[in-house]
């Protein structure tokens, strides 16, 4: 799997992320959050026609579903009454609350899922290597220890079940020991391995210098011009929600939901920088489609 | 440690402006938004002290195996709910190498094992958590009763109410707007059995394991003298 975004200097996907995860947080006009989820989910859509995101459809949905169910009920603040339930009203302002509350959620989690996919492992870790180079490298050696670690933790199970220890039978508490004598083991034999690997590490000269990355990224020209795009919208995002633009008063009495025409700048900000990895891809594909048409235009008439 | 002071200061001022920002500019209230800034500020202080510090290869690569250790341990007890030894590897981190060995060991454990289960809005939030179990750990390994078994049992038992506590309140960020006492109350609950789990599990692994972890830790401690920059 390889697409036009993935290719992306990760400060542009990093930076991409961030704008996608504050606006989540930052508006909570039903339009600009429900708009905003549609097009991650059409952004998911590309990455993978959307296999990542089909594991998470039942908890999105049980999650919304909770929210918007849950919250009038517990929550009664608000003055347009639908009913009451047992005393408690239930009002316009907590429902709509509700809503607003879930579709903020489900873009953020919409967002990840995209995240998890696209800026994962070395990408998301060249990003932090800039600003915490320590860090980054010891979380990036965490994550490499793990494969390693459940190699070993399923090598040690397999010899420790063969003497009648096993994690999958007996008593909680049984379990609970023999699954620790797994790990105790795995303890000591990793520990004396992280020595060798560091003294390894020393010798082909570890901290002499400045450590460079295993895939040197370069930010092109191209990509400095999205930076600077998402920024500016971003910035044009935040300065409008500071102002009151694409936010809504829902407590204790709901405001209008009527837009203005800086609502509708500030919308179509978001909109782009929402929309960055379908404008993208779209570019690829007509670039594709385009030079397609055109080689068996010019095969046709060559010949003819 | 003048340095220290005065970043100390530094970030305690743009909390209190982040703070009063919120309210006086943002009458509509990002509360999970100034959440991660402000868990952001608190942390960055700690990341950054590790960054300026003298510190080997060895201590680094020894960290990262066990920030991986803890991450891991999370695989043969996934057949049993709320029960896992990451709170238990970080307390033993703490004890043994320091306050903050065991932050960066718990808060590296929650990105790398959140790599594999799925990142999400409540990553910062368990970073802080478990960077805070081996941050008072290391910190409280002096006391009387820290050097006792049953001190550690009690710490552990707290720590996974603490935990739960502390994990349950990003879901009232995130839902501040319609506060309510029943909803706190619900959603503190709902998470008793869960807490209760964490806690007496982690009370079985220091009974159980905390004898030998800590006997195997300051072995490697002393046999590589890790963290010894005295006599270094």
């Amino acid at each position: 799997m390889s697409n036009g975004l993935e290719r992306m200097h990760p400060f542009v996907l990093f930076l991409y992320y961030v704008a996608v995860g504050v606006l989540a947080m930052y508006f909570n006009h039903p339009l600009f959050l429900g708009v905003g989820c549609i097009v991650l989910i059409l952004v998911n859509l590309t990455h993978d026609n959307g296999k990542a995101l089909k594991k998470w459809i039942p908890m999105l949905s049980v999650m919304c579903a909770v929210i918007i169910l849950v919250n009038p009920f517990i929550n009664s603040r608000g003055t347009h009454i639908f009913f009451y339930f047992r005393g408690k009203q239930v009002t316009l302002e907590a429902t709509l609350y509700g809503a607003v509350l879930s579709m903020s959620l489900v873009l953020i989690l919409l967002m990840f899922i995209s995240f998890n996919l696209i800026l994962n492992g070395n990408k998301f870790l060249f990003v932090f290597s800039r600003f915490l180079p320590r860090t980054a490298f010891l979380t990036m050696l965490a994550i490499r220890f793990v494969p390693l670690l459940n190699r070993r933790l399923d090598e040690i199970a397999d010899v420790q079940r063969v003497k009648g220890l096993s994690i999958k039978t007996g008593t909680i508490r049984q379990r609970a020991k023999s699954g620790m004598v797994i790990l105790q083991v795995l303890l000591t034999w990793s520990l004396e391995e992280a020595i060798e690997t560091s003294d390894s590490m020393k010798a082909r000269g570890y901290g002499i210098g400045k450590r460079s990355p295993y895939i040197p990224y370069r930010l092109a020209r191209q990509e400095v011009g999205w930076l600077v795009t998402l920024a500016v919208l971003l910035l044009i995002c935040l300065v409008g929600g500071l102002l009151g633009y694409g936010k809504i008063i829902i407590y204790p009495q709901l405001g209008t939901l009527q837009l203005y025409p800086i609502d509708w700048i500030v919308f179509i900000s978001m909109l782009v920088i929402m929309a960055f990895p379908l404008l993208i891809e779209g570019r690829e594909l007509l670039k594709w489609n385009y030079s397609l048409w055109k080689t068996s235009h010019s095969n046709s008439r060559t010949r003819t | 440690m003048a340095k220290s002071n005065r970043y100390l200061m530094a970030v305690s001022i743009l909390i209190v402006i982040l703070l009063v920002a919120s309210i006086v500019l943002f009458q509509y209230k990002a509360y999970l938004l100034l959440s991660f800034l402000l868990i952001g500020c608190i942390m960055l202080p700690m990341f950054a002290r590790f960054e300026m510090k003298e510190i080997g290869g060895r201590e680094i690569v020894m960290l990262a195996m066990l920030a991986a250790i803890a991450a891991v341990g999370r695989v043969p007890f996934a057949g049993l709910p709320s029960v896992q030894p990451t709170t238990f590897v970080i307390i033993m981190v703490g004890l043994v190498f320091g306050a903050e060995s065991g932050f960066l060991v718990g808060a590296v454990a929650a990105i790398v094992s959140n790599i594999f289960l799925g990142q999400g809005p409540w990553t910062p939030w368990q970073m802080y958590a478990w960077g805070m179990v081996g941050m008072t750990a290391g910190l409280l390994r002096n006391t009387w009763w820290m050097s006792k078994l049953w001190g550690k049992c009690v710490f552990g038992f707290v720590w996974g109410y603490l935990f739960g506590w502390f994990m349950n309140m990003w879901i009232i960020v995130g839902n501040l707007e319609s506060f309510s006492w029943e909803f706190f109350t619900g959603i503190y609950v709902a998470s008793i059995y869960f807490d209760l789990a964490h806690g007496l599990s982690n009370v079985f692994f220091l009974l159980v394991f905390g004898v030998s972890w800590m006997r195997i830790l300051e072995r490697f401690k002393k046999k590589y003298g890790l963290f010894d920059f005295q006599r270094a």
